[in-house]
């Protein structure tokens, strides 16, 4: 066998500049698929982070009949006590409480539906990182009362700068529309652009008193000591609060987790793109090198070289032209993605707009994804079994006496 | 003395579906240990069609060829790899060697093939090459050698796996005549120390000239069948 093995390597290297292109284009392919990869990895945990430590939180407790139709009435019960077991929870890092209503902001050039969130500044920024997301102005300057903060697109919609009066209207806790005018002091931008058009903030206290609802809250977001803590904290929570709607931000952005099991499949989808494109140049290759030792095969099977032993001839002729590129894209494609995952990559400002809709931030940071190593290469072998195929049963079929005669 | 191949009545028919072609016609054909046998007749007359069947290369339409007594007619195209690789040396006309293996290698190949221990191969290798006198040159690539040092290692090839006779097609077709009677002399040699059976076909008179016995085949069949005293010097 041993002699085989030496066979097929000196033979990949008779013909070194076709040999070449084999190995560089798996190199290139492998890189490519593995970057994609790494990007995608990349930018998923990002938009992950983003949302859970800017947006949603780790988990959310809501009034189990809030969501339904966003009614005021229903807020949180027993707020102290859940606030208590909160704070106790040895899993929960923070929280911070909100209140809600839907409603209608208006300026003079126009009006927009949208989503009211009281919050309390301090907890807020703590939270969901509020006062990083400030770009013009600030949070709230707490000298005046009735300050709001609104987001850049919809600041750019409306045409809503600093300083500017809005009027926002909505239902009080018994139906009743009340409306308040409010003076922008800060715009924010988020990595959600769609978010950020239909979402203001404004304080808490306030909202509460226009909404008669003294104390209330809607939306407490929570902050655990981390991601892997979340099944536990959600069972140790769900326990102690029966009252409650407990969701964790998978629940809260189904989107999100839509879109990072997509993105996993679309990876490994790309990948086995690549791989079938690499299998028609590798079959190609192995068939015309098949060809060209037509006599010499026949004379190798003439003198009882058995159908088994050229099987595994050409199998290792073509696992050699294919695995020995492998390296070379593997350490290529973690060399960039280490220095990406360093310096980030950004897409130009063109692709700005179109990735902050998405909610990703305009530089990404990948992410080798080292755990999809073992079953891409794993993949790349299976290409190189399946592509020896094809080329070996044409090996296998030649008459060695016809051969000869060539 | 010892029958190693015994044909009866073969026929090989080429074009069945339409004018039949007899490639080879109702040959019947003995071949002794020991023997030093020519194939000639002119081109197109048979030779290489009935060489490769008694090599077990090519099968046959009619008849039956046992060799050692074993009938190989009937055997399947896998057994007859391994029957081939125990029984049978070649040497063909060109193209002989693996490139890629050296001289050493492409004798020990076949002992490989066989699974023969290393320290037996080693052994018959520096034999073998001191029997070919290319004992400087087991190192060489095949594209590094003669024509006729490339037969001459064809015919170390053919004997490292100790075969019952060796078929030579046109062995000496593509050498000049001093290479040629260089690898007869070493055929020769074989012959008479080691009682090697060569069976070689050849266009060339001087090649004929030392057989021991000249088959004469005309449209596939053998039309003289004659022993004659060698001259090999
Ligand atoms: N594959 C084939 N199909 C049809 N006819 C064939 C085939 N192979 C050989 N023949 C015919 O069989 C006959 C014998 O051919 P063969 O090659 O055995 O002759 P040869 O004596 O070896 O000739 P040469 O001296 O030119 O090598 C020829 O008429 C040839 O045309
Ligand atoms: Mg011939």
């Amino acid at each position: 066998m041993l002699v085989i093995i030496s066979m097929a390597w000196r033979n990949i290297w008779r013909n070194k500049a076709r040999s070449f292109v084999i190995m560089f284009s798996v190199a290139l392919g492998i890189f490519a698929g593995l970057m994609v990869m790494a990007l995608y990895k990349g930018m998923m945990r990002d938009r992950i982070k983003a949302l859970i430590y800017q947006e949603t939180g780790h988990l959310q407790l809501h009034n189990p009949s809030f969501k339904n139709d966003y009614e005021v009435k229903f807020t949180i019960d027993n707020l102290a006590n859940v606030n208590n077991l909160l704070t106790q929870n040895r899993h929960v890092k923070k929280f911070t409480l909100r209140s809600i209503a839907q409603g209608m902001l208006a300026t003079t050039n126009g009006s927009a539906g949208l989503q009211i969130n009281g919050i309390d500044p301090a907890s807020e920024n703590n939270c969901s990182e509020l006062n990083k997301k400030i770009i013009i102005g600030q949070v709230f300057s707490n000298q005046k009362k009735y300050e709001i903060i609104i987001g850049q697109k919809l600041s750019k919609k409306m045409k809503i700068s600093l300083g500017d009066k809005v009027v926002l209207t909505f239902t009080d806790h018994t139906d009743e529309i009340v409306s308040g005018a409010f003076r922008v002091v800060g715009i924010m931008q988020t990595s959600n652009s769609a978010w950020e058009e239909r979402n203001v903030y404004v304080q808490r206290n306030e909202l509460n008193e226009l909404l008669g609802l003294p104390n209330g809250a809607h939306e407490i977001a929570v902050i655990l000591n981390s991601n892997e803590e979340l099944p536990v904290a959600m069972m140790d929570l769900k326990s102690k609060m029966k009252s409650v709607l407990l969701e964790d931000w998978k629940k809260l952005s189904p989107e999100t987790e839509l879109m990072v099991d997509t993105v996993d499949i679309t990876s490994y989808i790309i990948m086995v793109i690549i791989l079938i494109a690499l299998a028609f140049g590798i079959i190609n290759t192995m068939l015309m090198s098949i060809l060209e030792r037509t006599r010499e095969i026949g004379m190798m099977m003439a003198l009882g070289m058995n159908k088994l032993k050229l099987f595994v001839l050409v199998l290792m002729e073509t696992t050699f032209l294919t695995l020995s590129g492998l390296p070379l894209g593997i350490i290529a494609a973690i060399s960039l993605s280490n220095y990406i995952a360093e310096n980030g990559f950004s897409f130009g400002a063109n692709s700005e707009e179109m990735m902050r809709k998405y909610g990703f931030g305009t530089t990404i940071y990948t992410d080798f994804a080292y755990e999809k190593l073992a079953m891409t290469i794993l993949f790349v072998v299976t290409t190189a079994f399946i592509s020896c195929l094809y080329p070996a049963i044409r090996a296998l079929k030649l008459n060695p006496m016809e051969a000869l005669r060539k | 003395m010892e029958t190693i191949i015994d044909a009866h009545n073969i026929s090989k028919i080429y074009n069945k579906e339409s004018i039949p072609v007899y490639a080879i016609n109702q040959v019947h054909l003995h071949i002794e240990k020991g023997e030093f046998t020519a194939l000639v007749g002119p081109s197109g007359s048979g030779k290489t069609t009935l060489l490769n069947l008694i090599g077990g290369l090519d099968r046959a339409d009619e008849g039956s060829i046992s060799i050692n007594g074993e009938e190989i007619t009937q055997m399947s195209s896998g057994d007859l790899i391994d029957f081939r690789l125990k029984n049978i040396g070649f040497v063909f006309q060109s193209y002989n060697l693996i490139p890629v293996l050296t001289a050493k290698e492409n004798v020990e190949f076949i002992m490989q093939l066989q699974g023969i221990n290393e320290k037996d191969r080693i052994e018959r290798v520096k034999l073998l090459f001191k029997q070919i006198g290319l004992e400087d040159k087991m190192d060489y690539r095949p594209s590094q050698l003669s024509g006729g040092q490339q037969q001459r290692v064809a015919v170390a090839r053919a004997l490292a796996s100790r075969p019952q006779f060796v078929l030579a097609d046109e062995p000496t077709a593509n050498l000049d005549s001093a290479s040629a009677n260089n690898l007869l002399d070493i055929m020769w040699k074989l012959n008479q120390e080691e009682h090697i059976t060569f069976i070689f076909s050849t266009h060339d008179q001087r090649v004929i000239d030392r057989a021991k016995r000249v088959i004469t085949l005309v449209d596939g069949r053998i039309v003289s069948d004659t022993n004659q005293v060698p001259i090999n010097h």
